[in-house]
């Protein structure tokens, strides 16, 4: 497999990621009986506010100026390691704890950044990010954890290889799929968990970290904040999707017409729920990481494998 | 041992009876009106401020703490032996001696400071004062909300508005008969039919004219739309503190197909400058009925939709909650208090409803969900009035007015009708058909301080849910 066809793949879903965005407002929208603006509209709010005058609080420091990077950087790296056209060439990192790791990462550094903004809603999205990010991390460790059990892989590529191997994905691959698609909600900050679109600071969890961030910081951290979905997304496929073609420009098609519906679904998943109230996230949590768990006990008993 | 002023408004509280109006006027009077609302009767008692001082009725009244504050601020009377006599009105940035309707009338000059007040806070371990606004994120009015947090938690709010003091009262004071109207009228976008007909009765009531059937009939329909209009917003409002988005924004698009409507019938989308003394703005019947009918074509789907959504159900249940006996205490009004079981709809104590016969829709929880369902109730309710209204409304062109305005008409009255927000109050002096004073009492200043209370101990994240559950004005508060 050539390098360049994992570059170019990686650098399709990197370009696209706010195409990804805009597609699940479009059909939000649409579900809300509006006419919704472009799905093109991300890209013109990331260059709109990359142009404007970059102002930071008094009281903050190096870190909420560097913070908005560390995350696109994390998230990149994620993104690069996901293959995008097929197995990715020989020597390529694409191990799925190092990814797990660096959603960590950006995870801490969003929460940084909250703090760092000295202002009282960066506290609150900070200390809500974290909290919620000790039932996220949990139930999405068990659930790659029960795809390593069955596959025998912890590298994303053969990792999904092994999976299409055992017939038929078995109980405990549905569980896994079931906690992952959990979690996925809660890490991407969409509704019943966290509502993207809200002016209401208040109720804020993730935007409540970056509100103080304006200019090239905000087009950073919106441009991180597609380039998550996308990598989560594309994560989800690559281990949980079907198997690969031969060919790697027919898959990389098929993978960005996979994001597409996915991003269709999410639209519709998002118009069906209500936000569920804060204090009840860990419930939600803890039946995603809890069905992960069960699945991992069911794999160590030999069940499914 | 009590004054005979405090004796008088604490014994008529114990009977049940609602305060009307509390308000004092440059003369150094202080009037407290109360209506029975078993025979709509209303008594009174004035009490004068001697020596700028008078007693202070909100340890035995705590629904008056805020109208005694307010009168300090205005007209600098004292209320002795008032808990909490922070500023409410006044600003830092007013001079000392500036007495909106104490002194002069002239605005001074602006004292360059912040405009900072104390706020109620909770000290202790582990306790976060978190301050929101006066500028929100999303369009809606002024107010700074100081909260004191534990954890995720609410332990007290001091809510801060009267950020947009306009004088109103001061302004109103010497104005002709013909200019009040304009100014009434937009006390609030929300209300306004019913401090326009407030204003309307009072001068017909010191005419001693009587409405003759075809005028209220008119203003029935008026005020109904009003009602129409304000709760589909605010129903629209409460999805919203969800994240309930396909319901907010389907009952926003209801809203603007009733606001065509409006403008359609009556001219106006916010139904402004459509009551005067002995006059109301007409339409035909059979235009209101199409009108009716093409919203309860798209309302019934939307009730169906937020009522079969469990999740959103159960967002609701439980949060917010307003015992009865604090709504009494409070003397709360309209949907708020309702929600929590109080019976009281000033709209039967108006004649005019006689022929409809309302009946007030009361919910038993006093949570978000009670408040939520008691509009969605009251709107239905408020559709049969104007269906049952349409066939009798004149079928000839409306005549220009039903009386000449009197040149003098003199005297004082408090006049009120029920608001989508609930029971209006305006006191009203004239002489010799110049306004000495007026005093606009809107329900939602009673029903603030409810809302501080109702937030404590639940989870931040749901206070604009039950704030949009309340949906209270700030425009008629601060006015």
């Amino acid at each position: 497999m050539a390098v360049w066809t994992q570059v170019v793949g990686t650098a399709t879903l990197f370009a696209g990621s706010p195409l990804l965005w805009g597609l699940t407002q479009k059909v939000k929208a649409r579900l809300q009986g509006r006419r919704g603006s472009p799905v093109w509209q991300m890209y013109w709010v990331i260059v709109k506010n990359w142009r404007k005058e970059t102002t930071v609080p008094e009281h903050s420091s190096w870190v909420f100026r560097i913070a908005p990077s560390v995350s696109m950087a994390a998230l990149s790296t994620g993104l690069a390691m996901v293959p995008a056209g097929g197995a990715p060439p020989s020597g390529w990192p694409h191990d799925l704890l190092v990814v797990f790791f660096l959603l960590a990462l950006e995870r801490f550094w969003v929460g940084l950044a909250g703090m760092d903004s000295a202002g009282t809603f960066g506290g609150l999205g900070a200390s809500r990010v974290t909290t919620l990010g000790t039932g996220i991390e949990p139930a999405l460790l068990a659930a790659f954890g029960v795809l390593w059990q069955v596959s025998g892989h912890t590298a994303i590529a053969p990792l999904a290889q092994g999976l299409s191997d055992v017939p038929g994905g078995g109980l405990p691959w549905v569980m896994a799929a079931s906690s992952f698609g959990l979690v996925l909600l809660a890490e991407l900050g969409r509704l019943p968990v966290d509502n993207p679109d809200t002016h209401l600071e208040l109720t804020m969890i993730h935007e409540a970290t970056i509100l103080e961030a304006s200019g090239r910081l905000l087009s950073l951290w919106q441009w991180a904040m597609t380039l998550k979905l996308t990598l989560l997304l594309s994560l989800g496929w690559a281990i949980l999707g079907p198997p690969w073609g031969s060919n790697p420009w027919v898959n990389l098609g098929l993978r960005c017409g996979e994001l597409a519906a996915t991003a269709v679904v999410l639209g519709w998943v998002e118009s069906r729920f209500t936000k569920l109230r804060y204090l009840q996230l860990p419930t939600y949590t803890a039946v995603a990481a809890g069905v992960g768990v069960l699945a991992l006990f069911l794999v160590a008993g030999g069940f499914g494998v | 041992m009590p004054t005979a002023w405090v004796h008088f408004n604490a014994q008529r509280k114990a009977a049940g009876q609602e305060l009307l109006a509390l308000t004092a006027d440059r003369s150094g009077t202080l009037r407290a009106t109360w209506l029975d609302p078993s025979d709509g009767r209303q008594t009174w008692m004035d009490w004068g401020v001697s020596g700028g001082r008078f007693p202070s009725l909100s340890v035995v009244l705590p629904e008056v703490a805020w109208d005694e504050r307010e009168i300090h601020d205005l007209f600098g009377y004292l209320p002795e032996g008032h808990p909490d006599l922070r500023p409410l009105v006044r600003t830092p940035r007013w001079p000392t001696t500036f007495l909106p309707l104490g002194g002069s009338r002239r605005p001074p000059l602006w004292r360059e400071v912040e405009p900072d007040l104390p706020a109620l806070q909770v000290q202790g371990e582990g306790v976060t004062i978190m301050k929101v606004g006066p500028t929100h994120a999303g369009i809606i009015e002024s107010g700074h909300f100081v909260f004191s947090l534990i954890g995720e938690n609410i332990l007290h709010l001091d809510v801060h508005l009267f950020q947009n003091h306009r004088g109103l009262e001061t302004l109103l004071e010497g104005e002709t008969l013909d200019a009040v109207p304009r100014v009434v009228g937009r006390t609030c976008a929300a209300d306004t039919v019913s401090h326009q007909t407030n204003w309307a009765l009072a001068v017909e009531h010191l005419s001693d004219f009587t409405a003759p059937p075809a005028l209220t009939r008119q203003r029935v329909v008026l005020l109904e739309a009003e009602r129409v209009l304000s709760h589909l917003n605010d129903l629209a409002q409460i999805p919203a503190g969800v994240g309930f988005q396909v319901a907010h924004q389907r009952a926003l698009s209801i809203k603007e197909y009733w606001q065509r409507c409006l403008k359609a019938l009556f001219g106006h989308r916010f139904l402004f400058d459509t009551v005067r003394p002995g006059w109301a703005k007409a339409t035909s019947g059979e235009a209101l009925v199409e009108a009716v009918r093409g919203l309860r074509q798209r309302f019934g789907p939307w009730r169906r939709l937020v009522e079969g959504h469990v999740g959103f159900q159960d967002r609701m249940r439980g949060v917010g909650v307003t015992s009865l006996s604090q709504v009494i205490r409070l003397g709360a009004q309209g949907v708020a208090a309702r929600a929590a079981g109080k019976p009281f709809d000033a709209r039967q104590m108006l004649p005019w409803y006689g022929e409809f016969e309302v009946k007030p829709v009361t919910g038993v929880e006093g949570d978000v969900k009670a408040r939520f369902m008691v509009r969605l109730e009251e709107l239905e309710e408020s559709l049969r009035i104007l269906e049952a209204a349409a066939p009798r409304l004149p079928a000839s062109p409306p005549r220009p007015a039903y009386f000449a305005l009197p040149p003098d008409p003199s005297g004082r009255v408090v006049t009120f009708t029920e608001s989508p927000h609930g029971l209006n109050v305006h006191d009203v002096t004239l002489e010799s058909g110049r306004v000495v004073r007026y005093h606009i009492r809107a329900a939602t200043f009673r029903n603030w301080p409810l809302l501080a209370q109702a937030v404590g101990g639940n989870a931040v994240a749901d206070f604009p849910l039950i704030n949009k559950s309340f949906e209270l004005c700030y425009s008629c508060t601060d006015r």
